[in-house]
């Protein structure tokens, strides 16, 4: 329970930091930045004690000691967050970007409510006995892989939107003042591009994990199930954004709409996917 | 110690009036106020003010008029009705103003920032600056910051150079990769090019359709002259293009920049076209990582820069009035005897403004 507390909190934190991120859109005032990364840095550490109160919970059932508890949604909803929140402090609190937390954040402060909310309409943190076939050490590796690329990823989404307001923004030829607090374009696509660079890897080498362990548990590495399926059309769009930038040169808004599409898949594998996958069911109780 | 003040400035008298004070140079000044047994003075000397501040530490042998009479017997002349003399918290509050660019010709403009700053940093060199002008000057300097950070007072580009140069970082970011090209040698062109110049940019061609003028210009700006027929290749190379020749019909057609940008591999091009008629072809912006900005574009730009500035006028006077009645607190705290520290900080960290060493003066 000292866990929902804390998460509740938490969650409560990442939507003040979201509030002010936004409002520092029309505010040229640098305070609402820094309550933003006050908000968000208090949310971020009561998170973590937060998490650990779950490890406790989950590890006090003797057959899931020692593994991480993101098997449930709400758990790989809350690591999520964390990862959004935290990517958030590395990349763009660094670069001194804090205009983008009006981008970025509300996926933090989304991933969190709706692990709230979840919780709430399950009536439990979703701390259960890990089945046989999830009792594995690469529980600790494959979600733990996945969910980090999404968070990263949802970065890159958050600069990508911040990409197209500020493109429209000189296209329009009336830039108004957010112009010129916005990064400049070829700098957001950077960081984008930047962003997924960093995330594909672990969004490949996390699918590929899953496919050894799913040998080990099922005997077969690949198996088109719906989940197997969408994370492959997910890495697909990544990897073909990557190589129309790097090899065909491609710039600007098409390439920058086709890693959005990418993180739409992503979304779509870890949300959607669930109501139709066998093998990979948090919110069917398939699986 | 009082805090006095006598001055001039464009809006009091002519400029040829002003002359003679600032030329004796603000170090002859110091020394002469020294002598004449001024112990706290600074003088701020800039095109459109020449202003005293003094302490002093009794107004009956060392008031205003007396300041005035110096300057006048140092000049030699009569310093006529445009001076205006002030005293107190009067005298700070006119400081912070100018400090704020709320006194400039063009509102909200910081260089005069960066004179203030050298205006106090010169008395502190010949040690004419003493508690109460060290507290003013950072205060005053602090202001000035804190005002053009909280308003958009000093916000927006107010030149259409200047406002090109502002579009070209929010597309390219910085400058210092990106080549411009300059075609034809309008004023407007001269005016950018000087912008982008003050070391911002790696490269700079110019081409005009008279060879020797080309080269000519291009000494001017330490640019590359490029002939005439040599310049549309060019556009797969270059991000920025200011176009002002006297041309009759578009140099620039949409078909030419299409096929320049098939070997951009999507970089931006930024076109800039102050020639009337046009030299290139309005449909050129419809291209993708094409923006192209007219003369008319960049006007409409700096006529709302210019009226949200005007916008931010009383805002910045009442925070110039918040923190020079701060300052005046402080005085009258000081002058009790009673130990007092000024909040002094862009973040709202508080630190005594009694010590000057521990307060950042930089701008």
């Amino acid at each position: 329970m000292m866990e929902f507390y804390l998460f509740g909190m938490t969650s409560v934190f990442y939507a003040i930091a979201t509030g002010f991120a936004l409002f520092y859109l029309y505010s040229r005032h640098e305070r609402w930045s820094r309550w933003m990364l006050y908000f968000l840095g208090a949310g971020v550490c009561l998170h973590l004690p937060s998490f650990a109160f779950r490890l406790q919970e989950f590890w006090s059932v003797p057959a899931n000691r020692y593994y991480v508890p993101i098997n449930s949604f709400y758990g790989a909803l809350s690591y999520l967050a964390l990862v959004v929140a935290l990517t958030f402090f590395v990349v763009e609190a660094r670069h001194r970007l804090g205009i983008l937390g009006a981008f970025v954040l509300p996926w933090a402060c989304l991933a969190s409510l709706s692990a709230v909310f979840r919780a709430c309409h399950v009536g439990n943190t979703e701390i259960y006995q890990l089945t046989p076939a999830l009792r594995s050490y690469w529980i600790n590796i494959h979600p733990m892989m996945l969910m980090t690329a999404y968070a990263i990823l949802g970065n890159a989404f958050g600069v990508g939107l911040a990409f197209l307001v500020q493109e429209n923004q000189v296209k329009s030829r009336r830039p108004t003042e957010l112009c010129y607090r916005l990064p400049a374009i070829a700098d957001l696509e950077d960081l984008n591009y930047h962003l997924v660079v960093f995330a594909f890897p672990i969004l490949v080498f996390g699918i590929l994990v899953g496919g050894i362990w799913a040998y080990g548990a099922w005997g077969r590495f690949w198996g088109w199930d719906a989940k197997e399926i969408w994370a492959l059309v997910t890495a697909l769009v990544y990897g073909g954004y990557l190589v129309a930038r790097a090899a065909a040169g491609w710039r600007g808004v098409k390439a920058v709409y086709i890693s959005m599409l990418g993180f739409g898949c992503a979304v779509f594998t870890f949300v959607g996917v669930n109501f139709l996958s066998e093998l990979h069911g948090y919110l069917s109780k398939k699986g | 110690m009082e805090l006095l003040l006598v001055g001039l400035n464009h809006r009091s008298v002519s400029v040829s009036q002003r002359e003679g004070l600032a030329a004796l140079g603000t170090d002859e000044w110091l020394r002469r106020l020294r002598s004449a047994g001024w112990q706290e003075a600074v003088v701020v000397s800039t095109c459109n003010r020449f202003e005293v501040y003094a302490g002093s530490a009794d107004l009956r042998s060392r008031g205003p008029e007396v300041l005035e009479e110096f300057l006048e017997s140092n000049l030699g002349a009569p310093l006529g009705d445009g001076v205006y003399r002030r005293v107190g918290g009067a005298a700070a509050r006119r400081l912070f103003t100018v400090a704020a660019g709320l006194d400039s010709l063009v509102v909200g403009e910081s260089e005069i920032l960066g004179q203030v700053k050298q205006a106090y940093e010169t008395a502190r060199s010949h040690k004419m600056t003493g508690k109460l002008t060290n507290v003013l000057f950072q205060r005053a300097l602090y202001a000035g910051k804190l005002v053009r950070s909280r308003t958009g007072i000093g916000s927006g580009r107010l030149s259409v150079a200047s406002a090109a140069v502002a579009l070209a970082e929010r597309i390219f970011g910085n400058l210092s990769k990106s080549s411009v090209l300059i075609l034809g040698a309008g004023k407007m062109a001269e005016l950018s090019a000087k912008h982008l110049l003050s070391g911002k940019v790696s490269r700079l061609y110019l081409a005009n359709r008279t060879w020797t003028r080309a080269v000519e210009l291009a000494a001017k700006f330490r640019a590359e002259a490029i002939r005439w027929e040599d310049f549309p290749p060019l556009l797969s190379r270059v991000d920025i293009v200011i176009s002002s020749t006297g041309a009759p019909k578009p140099i620039m057609t949409a078909e030419g920049i299409a096929a320049a940008c098939r070997s951009r591999r999507g970089r931006s091009l930024f076109l800039i076209d102050i020639a009337m008629p046009r030299d290139i072809e309005e449909s050129v912006h419809a291209l993708d990582h094409v923006y192209l900005y007219t003369l008319q574009d960049l006007d409409g730009i700096v006529a709302e820069n210019s009226a949200r500035r005007r916008g931010e006028v009383a805002a910045a006077r009442a925070l110039v009035d918040e923190k020079s009645a701060e300052f005046q607190a402080w005085i009258a705290a000081v002058a009790n005897g009673e130990r007092a520290g000024l909040t002094h900080s862009m973040r709202g960290r508080a630190s005594s403004a009694t010590e000057p060493s521990r307060l950042p003066v930089t701008s």
